[in-house]
């Protein structure tokens, strides 16, 4: 059984604005770039960062309204390193866009946010009024780049999980997130 | 002194109202800014303001202007950018919704050239500016054409991380073109 068409989508497009959004953060604030460079950066990882956090709500509402397929047969501890990385990861893709979503509003700055140049998106009530902004921004920003190297670790872990299973134990546990492979079964 | 006897006595002392009054077109006039965006320039202007013009080419010193500028009304082609000049860091239109700028009398520097010296005040803060400008009458029509530098920082628009070039250049223009038509003519 594979994964719903629903849930691969969202799964790559999820997995391509995280790919995405690691490579702009680290870009706008290590590469020392031009004024214009490093904005337009900014708006663009605002702009992925939300439509990740949107997707990561589609997701998890998926995940409850449908079972996913069951896992093959493994050890108990495989399955327990299995499920507590995916627990995991939703949590970081939450926590994470919704501290970013929280340092965009508390900057000093005060800069509105406008998905894509195009859609207006709000700030976070509350923590534009808050009496110490710049002491707010260094502790949430702090937190929204230590829990990014953390979502990259899982990531990676996850990843190295999914070739594992690919090439190694050639359970097909991959092929079940793929899209535009034949099923070998009808999909659920 | 009642009320109306004050009025009456006001209503004296006030200047008639000669034919040196001009009716600005505002929907044929601009009010328009300019500035610099992270090293990238951009041009805005007011849709919201009135102008009370009198000006006599004959006796410029004796004239007059006083213009009131909606601040809410600025727009510059770029959601992000207008949404954040009202905000508190740069307008501040909750605590001034409006900027002002009264000109008490022109001068003629020859040809078609002549200046307004008057106060500019923006967020509360007046300040002494000379907007020199061009001007071109004919009949009962005239066209108006100035421009003026300006410090944004001096009328603190632009607070706090703001109020550094780094990110918006210090130095900011508005250009003032109007159409206006003479009053009761």
């Amino acid at each position: 059984m594979r994964y719903h068409l629903v849930a691969i989508v969202l799964h790559w497009v999820i997995a391509l604005g995280i790919l995405a959004l690691i490579v702009l953060g680290l870009a706008m604030t290590h590469l020392g770039l031009a004024p214009m460079a490093k904005f337009q950066m900014y708006q663009l990882h605002k702009s992925i960062g939300i439509t990740v956090l949107l997707a990561v709500l589609l997701r998890i509402l998926w995940r409850l309204t449908h079972r996913p397929p069951p896992l093959p047969a493994m050890l108990p501890l495989e399955k327990a390193a299995a499920e507590g990385t995916h627990g995991l990861l939703y949590v970081l893709m939450l926590v994470i866009p919704l501290s970013g979503w929280t340092l965009v509003s508390v900057s000093p700055f005060n800069l509105p946010t406008v998905l894509y140049g195009a859609v207006p998106w709000p700030h976070l009530p509350v923590f534009p009024d808050l009496a110490d902004k710049p002491a707010v921004e260094a502790v949430v920003k702090f937190i929204h780049g230590k829990l990014a190297w953390l979502l990259t670790a899982v990531i990676a872990l996850h990843a190295a999980a999914a070739l594992r299973h690919h090439f190694m134990l050639r359970d097909g546990i991959l092929d079940r997130m793929l899209p535009g492979r034949t099923a070998k079964e009808p999909r659920s | 002194m009642k009320p109306l006897a004050l009025l009456a006595v006001l209503s004296l002392l006030a200047p008639p109202a000669l034919a040196s009054d001009w009716t600005v077109d505002v929907p044929k006039s601009r009010l328009g800014f300019s500035g610099v965006q992270n090293g990238a320039p951009f041009q805005g202007s007011f849709g919201k303001w009135s102008a009370e013009i009198a000006f006599d080419p004959a006796h410029p010193a004796a004239g007059h202007a006083k213009v009131t500028i909606d601040l809410a009304s600025a727009t510059t082609g770029d959601t992000q950018r207008d949404s954040a000049l009202p905000q508190a860091e740069w307008f501040d239109v909750k605590g001034f919704p409006q900027a002002t700028f009264e000109a008490t009398g022109f001068v003629a520097k020859g040809g078609d050239a002549y200046e307004a010296p008057g106060t500019l005040t923006i967020r509360g803060i007046g300040k002494a500016v000379v907007l020199p400008f061009t001007l071109a009458v004919s009949d009962d029509k005239a066209s108006a054409k100035g421009h003026l530098s300006l410090v944004r920082t001096g009328f603190g628009v632009g607070q706090g991380v703001w109020a550094t070039g780094e990110w918006v250049a210090l130095e900011v223009g508005v250009d003032v073109d109007l159409v206006a038509t003479k009053s009761g003519s």
